[in-house]
Formats: C-alpha cells, sequence, structure tokens
C-alpha cells in the first residue's frame, strides 16, 4: 500500500525525486570536464540561487508567508563568514576555520529568522511582505553603517579559504563543487521535511490558517520554524557566496537578490525542487550566457540570416516612403544581445509567466490552485 | 475514551458595542447529541467559536469533563478534545482526502497524549515575562527535535506515520468514504465534502464534536443518512456532540435535547418536544403575530 509519502506525485515529470536530484549531480560533476572557468563560475551561481530558492520554497512555498527580506539571511550567513574569517576585520583579531564558522552561519541565520519570525508572525499576507522588506534593507543598511564590524560600504576582502584534504577551496571548480554538495544536502532536507508531519502542518497553514489551528496545529510554533529553516538555508549560502566572491559589502545585499530568489522560486513553479533549479538556470544562468563569447559566436554564423533581413529591408526602403535601418553585422550581434540583455531576459520572464502561469515545472497542489475553481463550494467565513 | 462532559457557565462575547451572547448557560452531558438552534444571527456559530477558542469569550466560563479550557488557542483546545465543522465547509481544499484527515491526526502522530489541558498558570496567566522566557528553550528544543525527526525518519517516526494513514483509512471507511483517500478534497462531491469534515474533526480524536449545519444546503435524502452517520459516530466513537441545524426535521431527528438561541440569549432548553411547544421559540421563529394569528384561528 502507498503511504503518505508515495501518494503525493507532485511534480510533472515521472522520475522519482532522488533520480532527478542524481541528474543534476551528474550533469554537475561532467560539466566541470567540459566547461572553462567563465560557465563554471555561472554554473556556481544557478546553483548557489537554486539552494536559496529551496530555502525561500520552505517560507513562501510551504507555509505561505510571503517574505520579501531573504536577502537578509544570505546577507547574515556571508557576513559571519567575512567578519570571524578574514584577517582584515576591524573587530575580530586572527581568524577562525572556515568549517566552523559555517554552522555558526546557518545558526545565526536561524537566529535571525526566529527574531524577524517573532514580531512578525501576527501578520499575514501583503503585510508580511512589507515588514520582510523593510528587514531586509536594515540589515543592509546596518551592515552599511557598523564600519567597526564591517568595515561599511569598502567591505571585507582576502577571506580565508576553506580548507580542506587536499589543499584549500580557491578555484571555481573546488567552489562549485562544494556548492554543489550543499545543494544536495538543502534538498534532501527540504524534501524530506516537505514529506513529514512538518511539511503537512506547513501547508495545511498555508491553506487555512485558523483551521490548521483548529486542528490542533501550534501555527505560531510552525511558522518560525518555516522562518528559521528557510533562514538557516540562506545563510549556508551566504556562507559559501562569502570566500567565493571574497569581498562582501552591502551593495551586494540589495532588494534585487530578495526579488531574484522569489521570482526564481515563481518561475520554476512554486513548491518543487526541479522547478526552482529550472527557474535558477533561467533567471541567473540566462543572463550570464547572452553575454558569453560562446554566444556571439553563435550568433556570428547567422550572417546569412542578415543578408536576407537586409535585402528584403532595401526592397522595402526601395518600394515605400519607409526608411528602415538595415541591421548590423552578424559580428556585433552578440555585443548588442549582452547590452540589451536584460530586455531580453525581461522578455523571457513575461512569456514564460503569460505560457505557465503557475511555473515551469508546477507542483501538483500549485498546478491546482491555478486552475479555475469550479467545483469549490463556498469559501470564508468562520 | 469517554465521552466530554460540556458545562458552559454564563458565556459573554462583546464585541465593541455588540453582545453577540449575552450569559449563555448549556450543560451538555457525556455522550448526548445536543442540538443548537436558533434564527439567523442568534449567535449559535459565535458559541462555536467561542467553545474552540477562535475567539476568547468575553464573560463566563467554558468546562470540559472537569477542566476549564476557555481563554486557550484553538490548537490547545483541540488538544484538550474539542473538534469542529464549519458552516461553509472549510477543508484544505487542494490536499488530498488522505492529507487532510494526516492534519489533523497531527497530536496523535507525535504521541503526544489524547485530552491535554494545561494548567491554568500557563495558559491565561502567563502574560508575565518570566514565564514566557522559561518557554523560549523548551519550544526551541522541540523545535529543532521535530526538524530533525522530520530529515531522519527514524523507524519510530516511519511507524507512527504508517498507524495514521491506517487510522484515517479507517475514519474514512466510518464515515462513507472508502478508497477515496487519494482524490484531491475540492473535487469531492459537496455532501462527501461533509463527510470528510467531519471526518477531519474525528481525526483529532475528540470528547465534544461540534457539527456547524453539517446538512446544509443537502436534500433530503442526504439529510437522512447525514442523521444516521451522526448517530453512529456518537455510538462508535464515544463522545459528545452539539450540532447547530436549521432543517427542523434533522433537529428532530437526531437531537436528544435542545437548546434554542435568539439575540445572543437562551430562550429555551428542552426535549425536541418540549422545545417545538414552546411560546418563547415559536416566537422567536415566526414573530409574535403568528401566535396572536393562531390564537384567534383556535380559541
Amino acid at each position: 500500500m502507498p503511504n503518505a509519502r508515495t501518494l503525493r506525485g507532485r511534480t510533472s515529470l515521472k522520475l522519482p525525486e532522488w533520480g532527478q536530484a542524481l541528474i543534476f549531480l551528474g550533469v554537475g560533476l561532467v560539466s566541470l570536464l567540459f566547461l572553462d572557468a567563465t560557465w563554471i563560475r555561472m554554473l556556481f551561481l544557478v546553483t548557489l540561487y537554486a539552494t536559496l530558492g529551496m530555502g525561500l520554497n520552505v517560507v513562501v512555498g510551504l507555509a505561505g508567508l510571503l517574505d520579501l527580506g531573504f536577502v537578509a539571511f544570505f546577507a547574515t550567513g556571508a557576513y559571519v563568514v567575512a567578519i570571524w574569517g578574514a584577517p582584515i576585520s576591524p573587530a575580530v583579531t586572527g581568524t577562525t576555520d572556515f568549517w566552523i564558522l559555517l554552522p555558526m552561519a546557518v545558526l545565526a541565520g536561524a537566529g535571525i529568522g526566529l527574531l524577524l519570525g517573532l514580531p512578525v508572525l501576527p501578520l499575514r499576507g501583503d503585510y508580511l511582505a512589507i515588514v520582510t522588506l523593510g528587514f531586509g534593507e536594515i540589515i543592509r543598511i546596518l551592515a552599511l553603517n557598523m564600519d567597526n564590524f564591517t568595515r561599511g560600504s569598502s567591505g571585507i576582502f582576502a577571506i580565508d579559504k576553506p580548507q580542506y584534504g587536499l589543499g584549500q577551496v580557491d578555484h571555481v571548480n573546488e567552489f562549485f563543487v562544494m556548492v554543489l554538495i550543499a545543494a544536495m544536502i538543502v534538498w534532501f532536507v527540504t524534501s524530506r521535511l516537505r514529506d513529514s508531519r512538518v511539511g503537512r502542518a506547513w501547508e495545511a497553514i498555508r491553506e487555512d490558517e485558523d483551521v490548521a489551528a483548529g486542528m490542533g496545529i501550534d501555527t505560531t510554533k510552525y511558522k518560525l520554524m518555516a522562518f528559521a529553516t528557510g533562514a538557516a538555508i540562506g545563510a549556508l549560502g551566504g556562507a559559501i557566496y562569502a570566500p567565493f566572491i571574497d569581498f562582501v559589502a552591502p551593495q551586494s545585499f540589495s532588494l534585487i537578490v530578495s526579488i531574484n530568489v522569489l521570482a526564481l522560486v515563481i518561475i520554476g513553479g512554486m513548491g518543487n525542487t526541479t522547478g526552482v533549479i529550472a527557474g535558477a538556470a533561467i533567471l541567473i544562468g540566462v543572463p550570464e550566457i547572452l553575454q558569453f563569447d560562446e554566444t556571439a559566436n553563435l550568433l556570428a554564423r547567422f550572417g546569412w540570416l542578415r543578408d536576407a533581413a537586409n535585402t528584403s529591408i532595401d526592397g522595402l526602403n526601395a518600394l515605400t516612403t519607409l526608411d528602415i535601418t538595415k541591421l548590423p553585422p552578424a559580428e556585433e550581434w552578440g555585443d548588442k544581445l549582452a547590452l540589451y540583455r536584460f530586455i531580453v531576459f525581461g522578455a523571457l520572464l513575461v512569456l514564460v509567466m503569460v505560457l505557465r502561469p503557475s511555473g515551469l515545472f508546477p507542483s501538483r497542489r500549485r498546478q491546482l490552485e491555478f486552475d479555475s475553481e469550479p467545483t469549490e463550494p463556498v469559501t470564508g467565513g468562520v | 475514551m469517554a465521552a466530554g462532559e460540556l458545562d458552559v457557565r454564563h458565556l459573554g462575547m462583546q464585541f465593541d458595542g455588540l453582545s453577540a451572547l449575552t450569559d449563555v448557560s448549556l450543560r451538555v452531558p457525556p455522550g448526548e447529541i445536543h442540538g443548537l438552534i436558533g434564527p439567523n444571527g442568534a449567535g449559535k456559530t459565535t458559541m462555536f467559536n467561542c467553545l474552540t477558542g477562535f475567539y476568547k469569550p468575553t464573560a463566563g466560563e467554558v468546562w470540559l469533563s472537569g477542566d476549564r479550557i476557555d481563554g486557550f488557542l484553538p490548537h490547545v483546545i483541540s488538544g484538550a478534545g474539542v473538534s469542529r465543522t464549519f458552516q461553509n465547509i472549510r477543508l484544505f481544499s487542494n490536499m488530498t482526502v488522505l492529507e487532510n484527515l494526516l492534519v489533523a491526526s497531527h497530536r496523535t502522530i507525535r504521541g503526544q497524549p489524547v485530552h491535554e489541558v494545561p494548567s491554568r498558570q500557563r495558559g491565561r496567566f502567563s502574560r508575565g515575562s518570566l514565564a514566557k522566557a522559561r518557554k523560549v528553550p523548551v519550544a526551541l528544543g522541540s523545535g529543532l527535535a521535530e526538524i530533525a525527526s522530520a530529515v531522519v525518519q527514524q523507524p519510530s517516526v516511519r511507524r507512527s506515520e504508517r498507524e495514521a494513514v491506517a487510522r484515517s483509512r479507517e475514519l474514512l471507511r466510518s464515515v462513507g468514504l472508502p478508497g477515496r483517500e487519494n482524490v484531491v478534497a475540492r473535487n469531492l462531491p459537496y455532501g462527501d465534502q461533509r463527510r470528510l469534515e467531519i471526518a477531519r474533526a474525528l481525526a483529532t480524536v475528540p470528547r465534544l464534536l461540534l457539527l456547524d449545519e453539517p446538512t446544509a444546503g443537502m436534500n433530503p435524502q442526504e439529510s437522512a443518512s447525514m442523521i444516521a452517520l451522526i448517530r453512529s459516530i456518537r455510538d462508535q466513537f464515544e463522545t459528545t456532540v452539539v450540532l447547530i441545524e436549521h432543517q427542523m426535521r434533522v433537529v428532530m431527528g437526531v437531537c436528544e435535547r435542545i437548546t434554542v438561541l435568539d439575540y445572543g440569549r437562551t430562550i429555551a432548553e428542552g426535549t425536541p418536544t418540549e422545545v417545538q411547544r414552546d411560546v418563547r421559540v415559536v416566537e422567536a421563529y415566526l414573530g409574535t403575530r403568528a401566535i396572536k394569528d393562531s390564537n384567534h384561528a383556535a380559541p
């Protein structure tokens, strides 16, 4: 007999979830063999953001708490590693090993998550979004003004690299493997949580908070748990990001990070890890890819297309009073694309949301929520 | 599991200037099916909301089998053994039937004691910061332990999950929805959604079951089978039942005793036949004119 776990059938893919995880892990590791540093760097960022997305997914996707200040936890993780892991930091003398700082950062993130969670718990929906938005900004401004600890906008750099058996993690490939492992752990943890009593409580709170409480769920406690779990994962991401980027400054933790993480969760399909990874690939990967040399080289091959287009433009210009500018040489297309990549990117996002409003890979439940609701009898009222 | 005894003493619920309930007292012996009737706006649902902690009553006390339960949060009252359904069905509509029941099995899966009423000291009078501070490490620890056991899923966790699934299937059979575990709740027919709501309420192992208009929107046949279901639930699960109802056929058919509310006050109480003959009840439902008319008609 199927148990609660196997009944879920969440994704549109038939593959079991651990199978999907293995495929991603395999693709990631194999790509190390074939791709150069620029591409691996892109993949690192995609994987990092996918990890952040999985964390936010716990808060937004499962518990239904709209958190627009997720960057605060990312910043917390990064600053813990930077302040205690860099010789340059003003408040702390000496440095601590990365592998000690990593769990510290995760704990600090969870603690900050609880701190944020406590006052905002009575709030719902839009109000929660506004308060968390403010909280994200507060953390950034704190980092900017507490120069005694954070060196303000000058930032902290020369952060000690993580040590391991063969030396230290300083090449982009090694960082990529590190974030890949972190992502797999987070995937495992979040999927286990989702398929447990805890995950069910979160989803019940999202569906109807009052009724969930009436069924014996301590909603305050579970909302706090969701906040803390998401925050811990955000801080984990920040802790890995700090030694990779090797420059931790308030500018890196602006609102746009929160927006990006939320957007990739929504575009990928809320409540689903495969979707989150797809969202990260599109949201973080595509703008990078659009400015790569490979993309420019690829476009340069379309000289014939340009010739054909320009011939028709010539024809049109001769026949009508229109004066259409001819297309530039295909060799320049790559540069133009890099220049206008965010316009292209924006169009792509609009396209995704128009064609698949519930995301690329929606979870079964989200799919339901986006369907029209003819069968629902009555809602509302206590 | 013994059915609970409900004792409501001088309950009052005031919303700013509006008095929704005034000095309502009600005593329901264990195992009784008790009807709560009254015209629209009489305060019936408000009463349920007060009993379940959705509202905090502004006056009076609620006792359940010797424990005072008013003033606690809804999840605590649920843990004490009070469960309810809603007038407008409020299922977790995007979750499957089984998941709906598993959510309500929340406490039993964890192995928390059935029917636990915290002491009043920690409940109502815990406003002091010291009392709160003492609870923080406990709450932190239990939250962490829960996350850990959800991730590790040690054998005992898996076992209790399996048991909860088995219990849920049993419940579905009891309410006449066998084999519908994997249907998404919103796709169930209306009558089945009502049954699922009752099953979900039962999954919390209540001593007192509050049913808010269980036959609303049902045709006579469906109502009749709902009556049979309510009776069989009371017998099988040994629970006290209080139900709000508008269909007189249902009220007279299933309730052993009835309380009539009007404008937030008790106007009558007794067996169905007693209540039916009560002048004030007829007045409340049909107006004073009706009584005068009937007096003229039958001198």
